[in-house]
């Protein structure tokens, strides 16, 4: 931890209309054991935040302004175990999530059809397990359903109008 | 349980507004009110009431206790006045056509019934305005489809402000000699706050999110659609105070809704190019029956702005201000909350019916609640027939009219009926209609939140 984060800038490569995951993927592998990783794009990585999960990441992301987002990817052992690290995450509970087992992306459905997946998403998932929907917008209808099933979340609205929830399943009577 | 989210009493401000549909539909086509009567006689009020406040007004209260929330994303404040209002506006319209039937001879009772109606109406709006506004109040800054609906509101007020007023003008306790001659030239002043305030702003308002919400449409502001709501405004707040100030002053009001109707000309065409640009940037490239049934009700509204346009232009406004109302009435208003309605009435039984057993059984897609194929030919026929009615009003040919009254009154009836088959999930396979944990929903009334 004592390592400065390893830096990586890949909004020229995102502007010139590249492709910059190999190169993130190189960076990860030059990583030192226990440094960080910043990433700085056009856009908020979501799916950089599964990828690098599985390889034991903890993602930290916040608009910097002009669209772009710094991400930094810490590793899991390293990362100091507080919500403070998800400053983009407004947080609804206290404590550590889980890394989302699973990301649905339900952004181009119809109404009810988002609620419907994500439901069916969490009813699949182990009890205490976080899964990641998009949505089309604020799920107003989804927020008091989850809560009922004995499921918690974090929400926040995108910069590209939808919406990215977290929910985390019930444990003990899980949501069923 | 899915039902906190749900406003109770919306299906029966729905149901009790068909009814009044139907029942004002009835009466045109057998004749009663204009044209068969004179455009201010009893008879037409009664009719026109019947349409404004049973059909149209009750429909949009009832509309708006379910979306106000879902548009400011904040809960409904004081729900349980919904039921009040739902009394109050029944009991207050029933008097007020009662108040008419006197004045035309038809009814002989000595009893006050424009008076009650005159004060149970606004005591009705006054609680659905309290409801909404403190709700929007505190979702402030609002959301632009929610800045229409608070403007509309406000026409309420003036509208129910006015009508209350005619009401004690006519059954004489007002005895203001100036006051009543200035009533000719108010009555124009209280259409349009409520055809053009209340219901049409209000209605737009509501598009604004509904359309890109089942076109799947981006929905983030557009400068354009500030401008309408900018514009708009100003058209009403021209009318508002300009027609008063204008009758204060002894002068016409001609300059008023001069200025009005250039203001709200101006909104109409950015209205269009929102539309349009819903329509091109749709992510969901086959239209469903609701969207497409919309756009009869989009080409009646155009339509009844070049009609107007003409009319003004020929001189002839006044002759035929009864096909402009028809057309703006049925055409456009009702025919944009019949198509609506064909989807809004599935969606929230869908919710109420398989909300609780959502992600864990098999339910049906809220498609399976209607039969599009079938209903399609209703929605056509329906505008087919306020199209020939409202053509039929400008050629003054009484019979034709009353037969395109008719075709619109079958249209209707078969769409409430296909309302009533999705509201009892007639339409779903026996397979997926009812899993374990889900029961038929009742016809008029969500079931409660619970919670």
């Amino acid at each position: 931890m004592n390592q400065p984060p390893y830096e990586l800038d890949v909004r020229p490569i995102l502007r010139d209309g590249g492709e910059p995951f190999s190169a993130i993927m190189q960076a990860v592998e030059a990583l030192a054991p226990g440094q960080s990783l910043r990433l700085l794009a056009t856009f908020k990585p979501l799916p950089l935040f599964q990828v690098l999960g599985a390889r034991g990441f903890q993602p930290a992301a916040r608009e910097i302004g002009g669209g772009d987002w710094e991400v930094l990817f810490m590793p899991v052992d390293a990362a100091p175990s507080s919500a403070e690290q998800h400053p983009a995450v407004p947080d609804s509970t206290q404590g550590d999530w889980p890394l989302p087992s699973i990301e649905i992306d339900c952004r181009d459905l119809m109404p009810p059809e988002p609620m419907v997946k994500t439901l069916e998403a969490v009813e699949a998932i182990a009890p205490g397990a976080t899964l990641v929907a998009l949505l089309p917008r604020e799920p107003r209808f989804l927020f008091p359903e989850i809560e009922t099933r004995g499921c918690l979340w974090r929400g926040e609205q995108q910069p590209d109008g939808s919406y990215r929830i977290v929910i985390r399943r019930g444990e003990g009577t899980g949501a069923a | 349980m899915i039902g906190a989210s749900l406003s109770r009493w919306t299906m029966a401000f729905f149901a009790v507004s068909l009814v009044c549909l139907i029942l004002a539909e009835t009466l045109m086509a057998v004749g009663y009110g204009f044209p068969s009567h004179a455009i201010e006689a009893p008879e037409t009020l009664v009719v026109v009431h019947l349409v404004a406040i049973g059909w149209l007004s009750l429909l949009m209260c009832g509309a708006l206790f379910q979306f106000v929330p879902v548009l400011v994303a904040k809960p409904l404040w004081r729900p349980f006045l919904a039921l009040p209002v739902l009394a109050c506006l029944m009991a207050g319209l029933g008097f007020l056509l009662a108040g008419f039937l006197q004045l035309a001879g038809t009814l002989e009772s000595d009893l006050p019934f424009l008076i009650l109606g005159g004060c149970l109406l606004p005591l009705g709006f006054a609680m659905a305005i309290w409801i909404l506004g403190e709700t929007l109040w505190r979702a402030r800054p609002l959301p632009l489809p929610a800045r229409f609906v608070a403007t509309g509101l406000i026409c309420l007020l003036v509208l129910a402000f006015l009508g209350s007023l005619f009401a004690h003008l006519l059954s004489g306790w007002i005895p203001a000699e100036r006051l009543a001659a200035e009533r000719g030239r108010l009555v124009p002043l209280h259409a349009a706050m409520g055809i053009g305030g209340w219901l049409t702003f209000s209605a737009v308002g509501v598009s604004y999110r509904l359309l890109p919400m089942f076109m799947l449409a981006p929905d983030h502001e557009r400068a354009t659609s500030r401008w309408v709501w900018l514009s708009g405004s100003a058209a009403l707040l021209a009318l508002g105070l300009g027609v008063l100030l204008e009758l204060a002053l002894g002068a016409s009001t001609s300059l008023s809704f001069g200025v009005a109707g250039i203001c709200g000309l101006v909104a109409l065409v950015l209205y269009g190019t929102d539309l349009a640009f819903f329509y091109r940037h749709r992510k969901r490239r086959q239209l469903e029956l609701n969207i497409k049934a919309s756009g009869g009700a989009f080409a009646a509204l155009f339509a009844s702005a070049l009609l107007c346009g003409v009319l003004v232009a020929s001189g002839t406004l006044e002759r035929h201000v009864g096909a402009l109302v028809y057309l703006v009435f049925f055409g456009w208003l009702s025919g944009l909350a019949l198509s609506q309605l064909y989807k809004i009435v599935p969606f929230l039984t869908w919710l109420e019916c398989y909300g609780p057993v959502m992600g864990r059984k098999p339910t049906p897609r809220v498609q399976d609640l209607v039969a599009e194929r079938r209903d399609g030919p209703w929605f056509i026929l329906y505008f087919a027939g306020v199209f020939a009615a409202t053509g039929a009003l400008l050629a003054e040919e009484l019979t034709l009219f009353r037969l395109g009254s008719a075709v619109v009154c079958i249209a209707t009836l078969a769409i409430v009926v296909e309302l009533v088959l999705a509201r009892r999930l007639a339409n779903v396979s026996a397979s997926l209609r009812l899993p374990e944990g889900t029961r038929l929903p009742r016809l008029f009334m969500a079931a409660s939140g619970g919670r």
